[in-house]
């Protein structure tokens, strides 16, 4: 075990629903918690605050066993979605409700609010009430207040879920910067998976209160250890394994590919991006590679997304979506996948 | 987030309402059980005779069916007087919307006795609504005759209570969309049609759940039907019960009969409970919906709108007024007419001798205020205590509201019964009586102050408790330093409301105390039964004072959110 950081293993069991997640962060790190509504991201960031209760299992962080120190001593700081900002306090009086818990100097004190709210960008905000914050600056002001007791881990409940998608962009760098500013271990739950790639050092993907898999963001997109998280984290295209038998192409007898089918679910699984299409003229590359050909695949539909077109089309009754850079102009293509890009699951769960 | 304690704190939030809990239970049960005792134990032992002997006897079986029928009488007239009002202010908006809405919040903080006496000086043989009849129609001999008799009764309730309805019911009907009222006019449907059958069905559970908290109220009346009732043949149980303790001497007849009073009430309660929660659940009321905003656009619309306005504020504001006015009238000689005078208040502040009742006024005065204070400082701890251990409930109703709910099953009269019980066994002297009249109060105040800081409390997001908790503050700092401050203006609300509700509580201390206790309305309804109106009329003046001053709190501490 790991002596900095965060490493837990979240046991609990409510009427509806239950928990068992096993993850570690290690100091400095910026983890993201991520999964669908109602898998347990939040309850398990209220189990490592200490705001329920922990049945069983072991929470440690930077080597002190948490599960037996109550909330208000643990030196774990929590922003809320709602950002929880107090009301009756003016933001000064917020950022310093720490500090005065911690009966820090006077003096001390207001360097300390001073020098937060350069961090979070906001000076001069000290006499403002709550009710006179924009979404984006309370977000941030809840930020200095959790920050001003110097915690040894810090939480974000879905921070930015209640502000609109240009914001969101904008904040989340700010965290990012904040955070490498302090170096503060840092858990962050969202819902986002753009987000989550985006600013993670560390991704934990959760689903009905287990964790699918943890690891780097790469690894997560590229490697997803089984077929919850492929298409949890992006978009993505599920096929039988036997399809490789009828459309696999490889024009270099020199790098064979070994058709194994195996007992279950045998499945193939690969990426938009991935998809290669072909609209009369020969494909690049590919052509000399190992890789999977869908022939007279249908155009059903094309969406112009800005940078690339999305194409869903089908192929023998199969859904497949592709990426294009370009409008099909006929109705029917022809589409590759390299063999590299393919991953194989069986039963949901990835071949290695 | 799932809302539950952290397993640290639970022995906090766990301990808190301990102590409120059980001031209740001693401040409820106990007299309770005094009553119920004294309705079972006879010289025999415990026995059903009484209550069997009670509920068979034919005068109290009359008696019941006669407090049955004037409620649902009453009910029906408030909703037939409610219910143009409440259709003028859910569609149309004109100017006057705002007052009447105000208006309609004055019978919940005016006391019942100041109903009794406005009503008297209002509507009465030498009342001001039959002197402008007479001089507008020159008649020598007042046209109403209405005082002491079975339409005062249904009156003086109506007025009482069609506010109520008017409220609940507009409020209702604003927030449901109208789409299915214009799908049916272009179905082909005409207004009235469309009115009788989809939109009186849609209101239908707003109606009911307003008319069953009207029906309770008429259902338990006391002051109105002792004074304007005017004798035996309309009593009903509450004054019966009142009579049968104070005026027989017979208290275990009392007590039998307070079992019924106390069956029809939790009954009427508990469906007035299940009425709410279907109104809650019913997919027609909508917060975000709003009826579009519009002024009469027809002159009929104008006219009607006018017209109800001045008669609201004539049933309303007319009693009331012409309190404040009658106290400030006194005529010079016995032949003389009269005139302004100060000669009430003189008798009443001691600078003046005064005969009879009013020679008590001002005992009445100072201790009618320091009883409320008294129960206004005690009730609010209690209150605050419960509603801590409600809000950090993981159920939806807790047992601690069901709790703190309970004394409303039980009529204040019946409270009033039970007080007298304990004090006649322990012979109490004076100011054992003064206790027992805080006491009664208390009991009667809880449900009131609870029902006024619960939903502040409510309104604070659990997040906020929690992040003070993640950032050092322990569970009784956080309470200390963010719940509370937060509490403060419904602490005060529920303070200024525990207050007047002691100013004006007749019921209960009518029933409890001995001759001696003075208080404010007990004063107020002996000068109106040796027919000084006037000096009654002093007094109700500071009762209304204090209603007024209830009254703009209450309004200024209406909306507020916290967050977003």
């Amino acid at each position: 075990m790991a002596n900095e950081g965060l490493s837990c293993s979240l046991k609990a069991t409510y009427p509806d629903f239950s928990l068992q997640a096993t993850f570690s962060v290690q100091a400095g790190e910026l983890a993201c918690i991520i999964g669908p509504s109602g898998c347990g991201k939040s309850t398990s960031l209220s189990l490592i605050a200490g705001l329920l209760p922990l049945q069983e299992g072991s929470l440690f962080l930077n080597g002190n066993d948490l599960t037996q120190i109550p909330v208000h001593k643990r030196q774990v700081a929590m922003v809320f979605q709602d950002y929880a900002l107090f009301p009756h306090m003016t933001v000064a009086q917020n950022i310093a409700y720490p500090l005065k818990i911690r009966k820090t100097k006077k003096a001390k004190q207001i360097e300390r609010i001073h020098h937060l709210l350069s961090l979070v960008s906001l000076q001069g905000y000290e006499k403002r009430k709550s009710q006179e914050l924009s979404g984006g600056e309370r977000q941030r002001i809840a930020l200095a207040r959790a920050l001003a007791s110097q915690p040894q881990l810090l939480l974000l409940d879905e921070p930015l879920s209640a502000l609109d998608a240009k914001l969101r962009k904008h904040l989340r760098e700010e965290i990012r910067r904040i955070h490498d500013e302090t170096g503060i271990t840092t858990v962050y739950v969202t819902h986002d998976q753009e987000e989550a790639l985006a600013i993670a050092d560390r991704i934990i993907v959760m689903h009905e209160g287990k964790v699918m898999q943890q690891g780097k963001g790469e690894d997560i997109y590229n490697n997803p250890e089984n077929l919850f998280v492929a298409t949890f984290m992006g978009e993505g295209t599920i096929l039988p394994y036997n399809v490789i038998q009828k459309t696999l192409s490889t024009p270099t007898p020199s790098l064979p590919y070994a058709y194994k089918p195996k007992e279950g679910k045998h499945t193939i699984f690969f990426r938009p991006e991935n998809v290669l299409i072909k609209e009369g003229q020969a494909f690049s590359l590919v052509e000399y590679l190992p890789h999977v050909q869908f022939k007279q695949a249908q155009v059903i539909n094309c969406e112009f997304q800005g940078d690339h077109y999305r194409l869903l089309c089908q192929w023998e009754g199969h859904p497949i979506i592709c990426h294009s850079t370009t409008r099909p102009e006929n109705k029917e293509v022809t589409l590759a996948v390299r063999m590299k890009s393919i991953r194989e699951y069986v039963d949901g769960i990835l071949v290695p | 987030m799932r809302e539950n304690s952290s397993l640290q704190y639970k022995r906090f939030y766990r301990t808190m309402p301990i102590p409120a809990s059980l001031v209740l239970l001693l401040l409820f049960f106990v007299p309770l059980f005094f009553t119920l005792s004294s309705a079972f134990i006879t010289e025999e032992g415990i026995s059903f005779s009484r209550v069997v002997g009670v509920f068979t006897d034919s005068y109290t079986q009359r008696i019941m069916l006669f407090t049955v029928f004037q409620a649902t009488i009453s009910t029906l007239a408030s909703l037939l007087v409610a219910l143009p009002g409440a259709f003028l202010i859910a569609t149309y908006n004109f100017r006057a919307k705002r007052l009447i809405l105000a208006l309609s919040a004055i019978p919940f903080v005016i006391p019942s006795i100041l109903v009794v006496l406005g009503f008297v000086i209002f509507f009465g043989n030498n009342g001001f609504l039959n002197r402008i009849l007479m001089t507008l129609f020159n008649l020598n001999e007042p046209p109403l005759k209405i005082l002491y008799s079975f339409p005062a009764i249904i009156l003086a309730h109506t007025f009482y209570n069609f506010p109520i309805i008017m409220s609940l019911v507009s409020s209702y009907w604003e927030h449901m969309d109208g789409h299915c009222e214009s799908a049916s006019r272009t179905l082909g449907a005409t207004k009235t049609r469309t009115f009788f059958s989809i939109t009186l069905p849609r209101l239908l559970p707003a109606i009911i759940s307003a008319c069953s908290l009207v029906f309770l109220f008429c259902f338990n009346s006391f002051a109105i039907i002792l004074v304007l009732g005017g004798g035996p043949q309309f009593t009903t149980m509450e004054v019966e019960i009142y009579r049968q303790a104070r005026m027989m001497s017979n208290p275990g007849a009392a007590s039998a009969l307070s079992l019924f009073s106390i069956l029809v009430t939790t009954l009427l309660l508990l469906w007035y409970n299940a009425s709410q929660k279907n109104l809650a659940r019913s997919e027609i009321y909508r917060r975000d919906i709003l009826r579009s905003e519009k002024r009469p656009a027809s002159f009929v619309g104008r006219v009607l709108a006018l017209f109800y306005t001045l008669f609201s504020l004539l049933f309303i504001l007319g009693p009331i007024i012409s309190v404040v006015v009658r106290s400030f009238m006194a005529s010079p000689s016995r032949s003389a007419s009269q005139e302004f005078s100060l000669r009430w208040y003189r008798q009443l502040l001691s600078l003046e001798s005064a005969t009879g009742h009013m020679g008590s006024a001002l005992t009445a005065l100072t201790n009618s205020f320091m009883i409320a204070l008294v129960v206004a400082t005690l009730t609010v701890p209690v209150a605050l205590t419960l509603s801590v251990a409600v809000r950090r409930s993981q159920r939806k109703t807790s047992f601690y509201e069901l709790f703190g709910m309970l004394p409303m099953t039980v009529s204040s009269v019946i409270i009033g019964l039970g007080y007298y019980l304990i004090s006649s066994r322990f012979r109490a002297g004076l100011s054992l009586h003064y206790i027992l009249v805080v006491l009664a109060h208390m009991v009667i105040a809880i449900p009131f102050v609870l029902r006024t800081i619960l939903p502040e409390y409510r309104k604070i997001p659990l997040s906020y408790m929690h992040s003070s908790l993640t950032l050092g503050a322990g569970p009784l700092r956080t309470f200390l330093l963010i719940e509370l401050p937060l509490l403060k203006g419904s602490l005060f609300t529920g303070a200024i409301f525990a207050f007047a509700l002691s100013m004006g509580e007749f019921n209960a201390t009518l029933t409890l105390a001995n001759s001696s206790i003075v208080t404010l309305p007990i004063v107020m309804y002996r000068l109106i039964g040796s027919y000084n109106f006037q000096g009654a009329c002093a007094l109700g003046t500071i009762l209304i004072a204090v209603s007024v001053i209830v009254f703009i709190v209450s309004e200024l501490a209406k909306g507020g959110k916290y967050g977003q």
